[in-house]
């Protein structure tokens, strides 16, 4: 660790001292050190590399302020903070103001999709308009509460009939009803 | 990961050699000492208050011209060192300000306590306010010049400490200048308004020390 944290350093010495090829490496090595800081927050891979780019020439531009006599880790995480701060301040700002308003959403939806024009009258009136074996099954076991067996008991069927028999009644209703 | 290879390649490419800004305690020093000559000149200019040699002898005037002192160069090495990306690794240092505003707060109301029967206010008031403002404009501008080449990553703390250091600059000359008694009026008017001045401050850093 201690190597490591040498080789930052001394690398920083000779990228002031005008070395081209240290700073390169220096800049490489920093991104290498940056990037699972910055993955760890940010969701998307290409915001990492987008800020990534930001914190390398941040660097460039404020290399100036490191004199190579004190740690070199706490001035890089220092700057790259500071840009993943204001990179999170524009991106959440930009999210507020791309945001839609609950109200003007209200407004702008077509109809009220929690009202159904289904009621029981209406579904009452298309039982009654079902031939009547099928409307008086319908009536005893969904108003007055009998079970498919009593119903077949009452009306001298077998309970398998009145199985099929309000199947098909539910079937004739549901197709008008969705007209 | 190509478009990072690039960056990094270009930014070599433009890399010369840099001059690495000086110490911040050194930075600190030459504000402090051009400040010093700028305060010597003004008071020069302006004279200094006609009881100064009775008012030396005063302790809680001492105490409280030595505690705007230390606030006036402590305020310039936090600024100093806010100028850097990491605070120099010194953030302690940095946070000093505000234990000289508490001795300060502390020396003031020791002083008003120890006031007894109460200076006469004087009748002019706001005035106050505005001839200190004028006065820090001129350290108030160096200073952020000076911070403006550096890289802050508080840039709002920088303005505000910045604008403390300038405008204690300020008070310290009114206090030595005007031959006011009262403490409530220089509470009132010369010590209260560096709580506006901080937050102006704040807003400036924000605009001028971006980078």
């Amino acid at each position: 660790m201690t190597d490591q944290n040498e080789n930052f350093e001394s690398l920083m010495r000779q990228s002031l001292a005008g070395d081209q090829r240290a700073y390169a490496i220096l800049l490489q090595k920093t991104s290498r050190l940056l990037r699972p800081f910055l993955a760890k927050r940010l969701s998307f891979g290409n915001e990492v590399d987008d800020l990534m780019q930001e914190i390398l020439v941040s660097i460039h531009k404020a290399r100036h302020t490191y004199d190579g006599n004190r740690p070199f880790k706490p001035w890089v995480y220092a700057i790259a903070t500071f840009r993943l701060q204001d990179f999170l301040r524009s991106h959440y700002s930009d999210h507020l103001r791309h945001a839609v308003d609950f109200d003007e959403l209200e407004e702008t939806l077509p109809e009220n999709v929690t009202v159904s024009e289904l009621n029981y009258e209406s579904i009452s009136v298309e039982v009654q308009k079902l031939p009547e074996k099928q409307a008086t099954i319908l009536q005893l076991m969904h108003q007055e509460g009998y079970t498919a067996k009593e119903v077949a008991e009452k009306m001298g069927m077998k309970e398998s009939a009145v199985k099929v028999a309000a199947h098909r009644a539910y079937k004739v209703l549901r197709n008008k009803l969705e007209q | 990961m190509d478009s990072i290879d690039e960056l990094v390649a270009r930014l070599a490419q433009d890399a010369t050699a840099v001059k690495p800004v000086p110490h911040p305690f050194l930075l600190s020093l030459k504000l402090i000492a051009a400040t010093t000559i700028y305060l010597i000149a003004s008071l020069t200019f302006s004279g200094l208050r006609p009881d100064w040699v009775e008012k030396l002898h005063s302790l809680w005037f001492d105490a409280e011209i030595a505690a705007l002192v230390g606030i006036f160069c402590v305020t310039s090495l936090s600024a100093a060192l806010l100028g850097f990306p990491d605070q120099y690794q010194k953030r302690k240092m940095v946070l000093a300000p505000i234990w000289l505003f508490i001795l300060f707060l502390l020396v003031l109301i020791l002083a008003l306590r120890a006031d007894s029967p109460a200076a006469q206010l004087p009748v002019h008031s706001f005035q106050c306010t505005l001839s200190i403002t004028l006065m820090a404009l001129v350290p108030a501008t160096w200073t952020f010049y000076a911070m403006r080449k550096f890289a802050s990553t508080h840039s709002r703390l920088a303005g505000c400490v910045a604008l403390l250091s300038a405008f204690s600059v300020g008070a310290l000359w009114l206090r030595l200048h005007e031959a006011t008694d009262s403490l409530v009026h220089v509470i009132e008017w010369h010590y209260l308004p560096m709580l506006v001045i901080g937050i102006v401050g704040l807003w400036l850093g924000k605009w001028l020390l971006k980078w």
